[in-house]
């Protein structure tokens, strides 16, 4: 692999796991997302060999099996997305985001999701889809 | 390598700025040494005399949550839990952060409010400078092309010492700071000593404002000398201008936050209910 490839390039081009997205591709939107050994960063400012020997999470990775996970499940009952361009970098952040705080608050949702952009929904109906997702997964 | 290839190499650590640098064009090099697994670069000790020692390569989540910084120097934790976004600060490290020489991030007025030095190494040795030696100007810095910022050192807080570090941001979806202020000081009887009142994100280069650190030498700390000092550093900067704020738009809201800045760390700290 050329050492110059993009951590996003090489998701979709080479392995072809066209979940994840290219959005800005300078770092802004998020749309590129993925979890690197657990951590939320950005693959399109990250070069594929910085991640080798890594566990890289995307989007792919969420369903077990069929199942979808809550996340998936609660933005499509919520109306989290619109044209859903921005979903997956929504999703792994949002996936982060529950694993640092299980019950988050409205703020520490916002706070969790202000790496990403979205254009469509207004973010209203994201933070809800994360609300319900946690109380699906945590409880109240 | 990096002292054969000069300036057409470039070190990456997180990658987060040299990434974007390099997507814009701005800058080619025909070689990048990552330097993100080297262990001698990474962890953060604290010792009683000397203070903490940040390896160069921590996160920004990692200042964020991390124990020993809590316990010595929470500000800086506070600090880091708002740099940029989850994203950038799980890739970005404190170390990239300062070579970058950006004026529109939180770390170095931070630092340099609370008298942090950087350690810088290269073939021919170590150099330790101050952050005021470090930081000369917009996006530049002290370091030479051969060097490797390896540590950030920050000494222990003075005996009853406080600090406080706050930011405005033009709109609430802003990742950079466009004003931000640290403040450290002494109280004696709700009178403040030895202050030390840094302002970055609006200059080239975050500063000390020594004229308004020394109004504020031995007195009391009030709403008042808050907003008399605030007047003093608002005429003393000299304002960036561009796209996201004009010299004057700036020069304002450094006042603002100026006195904000102080008046909470006097109610934190100095007292401030009982004089206001």
């Amino acid at each position: 692999m050329p050492a110059r490839r993009l951590l996003s390039d090489f998701l979709r081009d080479d392995l072809h796991l066209t979940g994840t997205k290219r959005g800005c591709e300078t770092g802004t939107c998020g749309a590129c997302s993925v979890l690197i050994d657990g951590r939320l960063v950005k693959s399109c400012l990250s070069l594929a060999v910085q991640a080798k020997g890594r566990n890289i999470q995307t989007v792919e990775g969420l369903q077990s099996g069929d199942r979808l996970h809550p996340l998936q499940e609660s933005f499509m009952n919520c109306g989290g997305l619109q044209c859903g361009y921005c979903t997956p970098g929504f999703l792994m952040a949002a996936c982060a985001l529950l694993e640092q705080h299980p019950r988050p608050t409205e703020a520490q949702i916002r706070e969790g999701l202000s790496g990403n952009l979205c254009r469509c929904t207004g973010y209203t109906q994201i933070v809800e889809s994360v609300q319900q997702a946690a109380e699906t997964m945590h409880g109240n | 390598m990096l002292a054969d290839l000069g300036e057409d190499c470039r070190v990456m650590a997180g990658g987060t700025a040299l990434m974007l640098v390099m997507r814009q064009r701005m800058l080619n090099p025909s070689h990048v040494i990552a330097v993100d697994q080297i262990a001698a670069l990474q962890g953060i000790d604290w010792d009683d005399r000397e203070g903490l020692r940040i390896g160069a390569l921590s996160r920004h989540a990692d200042l964020a949550c991390c124990d020993v910084i809590k316990t010595h120097h929470p500000v800086l934790a506070e600090m880091a839990a708002q740099v940029a976004n989850p994203q950038v600060r799980n890739q970005g490290t404190l170390g990239g952060n300062l070579c970058y020489g950006d004026p529109s991030t939180d770390p170095p007025g931070l630092l340099m409010a609370l008298g942090a030095k950087v350690v810088l190494q290269s073939s021919r040795g170590q150099r330790v400078l101050s952050m005021e030696e470090f930081l000369l100007d917009f996006f530049a810095t002290a370091i030479e092309s051969d060097e490797l910022l390896v540590d950030v050192r920050v000494p222990p807080m003075a005996a009853g010492s406080h600090a406080q570090y706050t930011r405005f941001k033009r709109t609430a979806a802003e990742h950079r700071p466009l004003v931000s202020v640290s403040a450290v000081a002494q109280f004696e009887h709700g009178h403040c000593q030895d202050v030390r009142l840094v302002i970055g994100a609006s200059v080239a280069v975050p500063r000390r404002i020594s004229q308004a650190e020394q109004f504020l030498q031995g007195k009391r700390a009030s709403a008042d000398v808050a907003t008399q000092a605030a007047d003093i550093v608002a005429q003393a900067i000299e304002p960036l201008s561009d796209l996201r704020g004009s010299a004057d738009y700036r020069r304002e809201m450094v006042r603002v936050q100026t006195r904000r800045t102080l008046q909470a760390l006097f109610a934190r700290w100095g007292s401030l209910k009982e004089s206001a």
